[in-house]
């Protein structure tokens, strides 16, 4: 018996030792790949850590030829405004909808989640005419963003909302404070950890969004996902330039998870389980 | 109090701006792309030349014939579901049950199954895609393995298939958090009672913590499902310029290649109605399951008989 159990926990690690490697290795050969030449990768030491640590691939990828700087400020801009679009729509919304009572709360509830049933695919030559126009400002992939996360923010902040008892609400009143203040800078501050859940989620899918990037920009206003798309054209032969970019476009994030690994885990799970 | 919640005013304030915006850009958008679908053609410019064509697009789209594609990339997409429900998933699950197991390293190896997920697609894409080319030739090289015939991805009965393996890899690490998340609200005293029953193992796994997890094994395949429909950026990254062998390329390729937009949002409108199926033919399913009787009790029964 016990050595049955050994035995399993033999085989159990080595299972996820290999899932480990599987998973792993791609991301190490990437980071190789950025500071070798091409030469190097095509060689016999294609798997092994460079001979010379190449950083120049680094500042070719970064500086003239791919313009990545430009590229990621310009991901950042269209985050961080989609972010404060979501957050403050979907509290204000979340509130008037799950705080307040009124008739017909639940049928626009509910409205608004059928959002989440409908790729956006769906949406996409009407929205071409919509924001076509609008192709050379950020605003063009801001607009569809925060409206295609309102579902998934306010389904998120719900589990929250309704957690917070009435009588925060109540004393608020007696104190004589008026609804706006209230929602504000009562409950708001309490939503803090529900937001920063749902500004994680929706993080993660405005700045790994690939589709309408690529349909409703401009190359001034072009973002990190498709500016390392085009730059892989770009750099057909030049593999280390091509790997430098593709850790510069992902270090932000890998950044991010291993600040709170925890935090984006949950944010994940939260947006996965609907109703 | 009362009336300070129920003021229409504010309720307004605080509602109105989304709905209208939501409505402006996510739902009126849809029905107009539905709209589109059954009109012959959207002249770019002169109004009159479009007429109401009816069920046209969709009869076209799905009558099987040599110059029509579109039958084949759904197959396709099929196949990648199958791919996800059948190899994927219970992969994801199988890592899910050994971690909730509580192996040595469990946080360690939870944390880092889980970083392909937080990488973008492009990128995960663009680096299989330099992977295919730089390093598993020389690995099926050393192995004196055969090369199919034009690289990974320039066979035409191949590329299709590499074209999934990405965001298959990738996505294993999602699957498992939420099994595995699922895998540990099964409260303590019912693995315990189970354990005194001499119940361990794979018996453990499928009589208890599988039918316990049901609600989220259903999450996890309608993602799947509904992904292997939307299945875009990978294959978009990695395969040839206007390759149409899944419908959303298929979608993409006709309206902004072709130009062909009423047809194209017939494409898009089944891939919605598509997805809307599968979703409600996933809850009949499962709705299914938890009525039949004597399924419920089944963990319980199953082993104190023995």
């Amino acid at each position: 018996m016990k050595r049955k159990a050994t035995l399993g926990r033999i085989l159990t690690q080595g299972f996820l030792l290999v899932w480990l490697f599987l998973c792993l290795f791609p991301l190490y050969w990437m980071f190789t790949m950025s500071l070798k030449d091409t030469q190097e990768i095509f060689g016999p030491n294609s798997i092994g850590l460079p001979t010379r640590w190449l950083w120049s691939n680094y500042a070719n990828a970064w500086g003239s030829g791919g313009r990545i700087s430009n590229y990621m400020v310009n991901s950042m801009i269209d985050t961080v405004v989609t972010l404060a679009g979501t957050s403050l729509l979907g509290y204000m919304s979340a509130y008037g909808l799950l705080r307040m009572k009124w008739k017909g709360q639940k049928t626009v509830f509910t409205y608004l989640l059928m959002g989440m049933m409908i790729p956006m695919h769906a949406a996409l030559y009407p929205l071409t005419e919509i924001l076509l126009p609008l192709t050379k400002t950020h605003w063009a992939l801001i607009i569809p963003y925060v409206a295609f996360n309102i579902p998934i923010t306010i389904l998120i902040l719900s589990g929250f909302i309704t957690n917070i008892p009435y009588e925060m609400e109540e004393a608020a009143c007696i104190d004589g404070s008026g609804i706006y203040r209230t929602a504000f800078t009562i409950i708001l501050p309490m939503m803090v950890p529900a937001l920063v859940t749902a500004a994680i989620f929706v993080f993660l899918q405005v700045w790994n969004e690939l589709l309408l990037a690529s349909l409703f920009t401009t190359d001034s206003v072009r973002t990190l996902t498709v500016g390392i798309k085009q730059m892989s054209g770009q750099y057909q032969t030049d593999y280390g330039s091509m790997g430098a970019g593709l850790v510069i476009a992902t270090l932000p994030t890998l950044v991010l998870y291993m600040c709170m690994s925890g935090q984006v885990q949950r944010s994940l799970v939260a947006g996965a389980v609907k109703g | 109090m009362k009336r300070v919640l129920s003021n229409k005013w504010s309720i307004m304030v605080f509602v109105l701006p989304t709905v209208l915006f939501f409505t402006y850009i996510v739902i009126f958008p849809i029905f107009k792309t539905l709209w589109y679908s059954l009109l012959n053609e959207i002249p770019a410019k002169i109004g009159d030349a479009s007429r109401f064509s009816g069920l046209e697009h969709y009869i076209t789209m799905l009558t099987p014939g040599r110059r029509n594609r579109f039958p084949g990339a759904v197959g396709n997409s099929l196949l990648y579901a199958a791919l996800s429900v059948f190899i994927q998933l219970p992969f994801s699950l199988l890592i899910a049950l050994l971690l909730a197991n509580g192996p040595k390293g469990e946080r360690f190896y939870r944390n880092t199954f889980f970083v392909p997920v937080v990488i973008s697609s492009v990128v995960v894409s663009l680096l299989w895609g330099r992977i295919y080319k730089g390093l598993l030739p020389q690995l099926f090289e050393s192995l004196s393995w055969q090369i199919p015939k034009n690289g990974f991805l320039g066979n035409a009965n191949t590329k299709i298939w590499f074209s999934f393996i990405p965001s298959l890899w990738q996505y294993v690490g999602y699957h498992m958090l939420l099994m595995y998340g699922a895998l540990k609200t099964i409260p303590g005293d019912i693995l315990e009672a189970a354990t005194v029953d001499g119940a361990s193992g794979a018996k453990m796994a499928f009589r208890i913590q599988i039918p316990m997890i049901k609600p989220m094994l259903k999450v996890c395949l309608s993602f799947s499902l509904i992904g292997s429909f939307k299945l875009f950026d990978t294959p978009w990254v990695l395969l040839e310029r206007a390759n149409m062998d899944l419908p959303a390329l298929s979608m993409y390729v006709e309206m902004f290649s072709n130009h062909k937009y009423s047809y194209a949002s017939a494409q898009a409108i089944f891939i919605v109605a598509e997805c809307l199926v599968f979703t409600a033919l996933l809850n009949w399913v499962f709705r299914e399951e938890s009525e039949k009787p004597g399924k419920k009790p089944r963990f319980g029964k199953g082993l104190a008989r023995k």
